[in-house]
């Protein structure tokens, strides 16, 4: 590649980056500032916005609802994502496709539509702004990601390793404990974090399931847009752009630490 | 330990390990179907209690599908097999108690040295003390006991091999499986570890069995050879045996090089005599051949008495002129490629060859005899 087209390519792609970060991180600065308008270049400098959402009752318990309901959709998406990883990659029968099919649908259905469904029987059953509720919902769209990440991690594994624990004497069940699961667990983790991810900026579904009862911090963000739009709202978003870049650089870690296992 | 030795100076030389029984493993017609294709066809093999046996073969032979079936990985499709005669069939691999030592060697990347000998032990809820003695025993059998804290990518690939046999022996199997075990190693470590393989092997006294397609390996290591060919059994027999007396076409080509005759036997009785490409070799037998009958007769390239025309060997008696093709300069041996003067291609090796006298040069004339005693004739299976 020559230079000039080296050159050209690098400012294209940092256009592209700007264009997709930049409306992001252009509510960073604003979060700082001392108007109460979303203001962009911020005036003056203060950090009363996140005194504002650090002492607000509301902001503060949306938060916890959230993190509580992030944490549990992670936890039962990366057993059931994990679960189904091992129909999916070692079952014996021919639903195999049907399954892996199935759980795409989650990714390809508006969640508008999967929300309004959801709605009318979470009605019935009473499970509307329940924590309940949410935690069944987002475990249904976060579990593809996990099954992604899992079947992935299960077919790198080297399947004599399982024949040879066997030849050591172990049982079907030792041999899941001792070897197999220790060597998935960095991609069902990989999974679970998604899966919080997906739990906690989740604000479609959530519309259909809070209200009143519950609710989480995106369902907080969004009715404060609409009734009192203050920079609070700047400084929570930079809140979650922190926590969300943590979160995704933790992930892409773990996906670098699986990838050096593999080559081993 | 006896009483008199302390701790850190064992000697595993004066104290084998002794296991708790030896195994001996029958084969009673044994196949193997994958739909239409026939891995495994119909064998039938003892193997002695306490003997290193070897399956060898090309690749498709069926010998590492072998193997499989007297681990319990598969099952057969019919046939059975018996450990010390007891029939194993229904009794899955975990409660088969036999050691296997895989080609890749299988160790397990998120445990130690230590640990993945332990494994096997702690299958078998062995106190923790008496697996700490056994796997300090059995590195010190394999000589890895200043590595038991590394893990096995911090190994070389000889020494994953040796932590590979310390696992699939320290829970003293009666049978040692060992699927291409030199398979991943570079020829000269190959070399070592043969010996070192032999040396365990006897120190142990269990019976060995060991699946490989290279027949120096298996010639090296085994007190008895299996050859499979297309999934069957083609000759079971000592290095020995099978080298000087192959059954069959395929186990004389494949043991070793040959040049191979094959025409209507002109002898009588012990003596047999053909006529191939107009040469006529003689071969003494005690098989049963008769006069008329066709007989294949192999001479091993080692045999033939190579000599260059200008050292008068016109005179010699059953004396063949021929051209050199090709001539190799391998080391301790000279490989020729020669043409007879009939036409005929054969290989010839010279050894003790030295710095000054001349050796035959692709182009020379050289003369190519070979004794009657070392014609070896090829039993006819069928």
């Amino acid at each position: 590649m020559t230079k000039t087209s080296r050159t050209v390519l690098w400012i294209f792609c940092s256009l592209v980056a700007a264009f997709v970060a930049l409306p992001v991180l252009i509510v960073v600065p604003i979060s700082f500032g001392e108007t109460r308008l979303l203001q962009f270049p911020p005036q003056g400098f203060s950090l009363q916005w996140y005194e504002n959402f650090f002492t607000s009752p509301q902001w503060l318990r949306a938060t916890g609802n959230s993190l509580l309901i992030g944490a549990l959709v992670a936890l039962t998406s990366a057993v059931i994502g994990t679960l189904v990883s091992f129909a999916i990659v070692r079952g014996r029968s021919k639903g195999g496709p049907a399954v892996t099919g199935l759980m795409t649908l989650p990714l390809v259905v508006p969640n508008v539509i999967f929300g309004t469904a959801l709605y009318g029987i979470f009605l019935q059953l009473g499970l509307t702004g329940t924590v309940l509720g949410f935690v069944i919902a987002h475990t249904v769209l976060a579990v593809p990601y996990v099954v992604v990440n899992v079947t992935s991690s299960l077919r790198r594994l080297d399947s004599r390793l399982e024949i040879a624990s066997a030849s050591l004497g172990a049982t079907p069940l030792k041999t899941f404990a001792r070897v197999t699961l220790p060597l998935i667990l960095p991609g069902a983790l990989a999974g679970g974090l998604f899966a919080f991810m997906i739990s906690f900026d989740e604000v479609v579904v959530a519309l259909f399931l809070g209200g009143a009862g519950l609710e989480t911090l995106p369902l907080k963000m969004w009715s404060s847009v609409q009734f009192q739009i203050d920079a609070t709202i700047a400084a929570v978003s930079t809140l979650l752009i922190a926590v969300t870049t943590l979160i995704v650089l933790l992930y892409a870690w773990l996906q670098a630490f699986l990838r050096r296992k593999a080559t081993q | 330990m006896t009483a008199s030795s302390t701790a850190g100076t064992r000697d595993v030389r004066t104290q084998p390990v002794q296991p708790a029984r030896i195994g001996a493993v029958q084969l009673l017609g044994v196949s193997k179907h994958y739909g239409d294709s026939i891995a495994v066809n119909d064998v039938s093999l003892d193997i002695h209690r306490g003997e290193f046996l070897t399956l060898l073969g090309a690749s498709g032979s069926g010998k590492s599908t072998l193997l499989n079936l007297i681990a319990g990985f598969i099952d057969p499709t019919s046939g059975s097999v018996l450990l010390d005669g007891k029939n194993l069939e229904g009794v899955r691999p975990h409660h088969r108690n036999m050691g296997v030592m895989f080609q890749n060697y299988a160790l397990f990347p998120h445990m130690t040295v230590e640990a993945n000998i332990a494994y096997p032990l702690q299958q078998r809820r062995y106190s923790r003390a008496e697996a700490r003695r056994k796997v300090a025993d059995a590195l010190d059998l394999v000589q890895l006991n200043k590595l038991a804290k590394r893990y096995p990518r911090q190994l070389s690939g000889g020494q994953q091999q040796r932590v590979a046999l310390a696992r699939s022996i320290v829970f003293e199997p009666p049978v040692l499986l060992l699927d291409e075990p030199m398979g991943a190693l570079d020829k000269a470590l190959r070399e070592t570890l043969q010996f070192e393989m032999k040396r365990i092997h006897e120190q142990l006294g269990i019976t060995f069995i060991q699946v490989t397609h290279d027949q120096s390996e298996a010639l090296a290591m085994s007190d008895r050879i299996a050859v499979l060919r297309e999934g069957r059994l083609e000759q079971v027999g000592t290095p020995h045996d099978l080298y000087f007396r192959p059954q069959g076409r395929y186990v004389a080509e494949f043991m070793g090089e040959s040049n191979l005759f094959e025409g209507p036997n002109q002898g009588h009785g012990a003596s047999v005599s053909i006529e191939c490409d107009g040469l006529t070799i003689q071969a003494h037998t005690d098989l049963p051949i008769t006069r008329g009958e066709s007989v294949l007769v192999s001479i091993r390239p080692e045999h033939l008495q190579v000599r260059c025309e200008q050292e008068g060997a016109h005179d010699e008696g059953g004396a063949h002129s021929a051209r050199v093709l090709a001539s190799t300069f391998l080391g301790s041996q000279r490989r020729l490629e020669l043409q007879l003067d009939g036409g005929r291609e054969v290989t010839a090796t010279l050894s003790a060859e030295n710095a000054r006298r001349p050796a035959p040069h692709a182009g020379d004339r050289v003369t190519v005899a070979w004794d009657p005693e070392d014609v070896i004739v090829v039993a006819d299976r069928l």
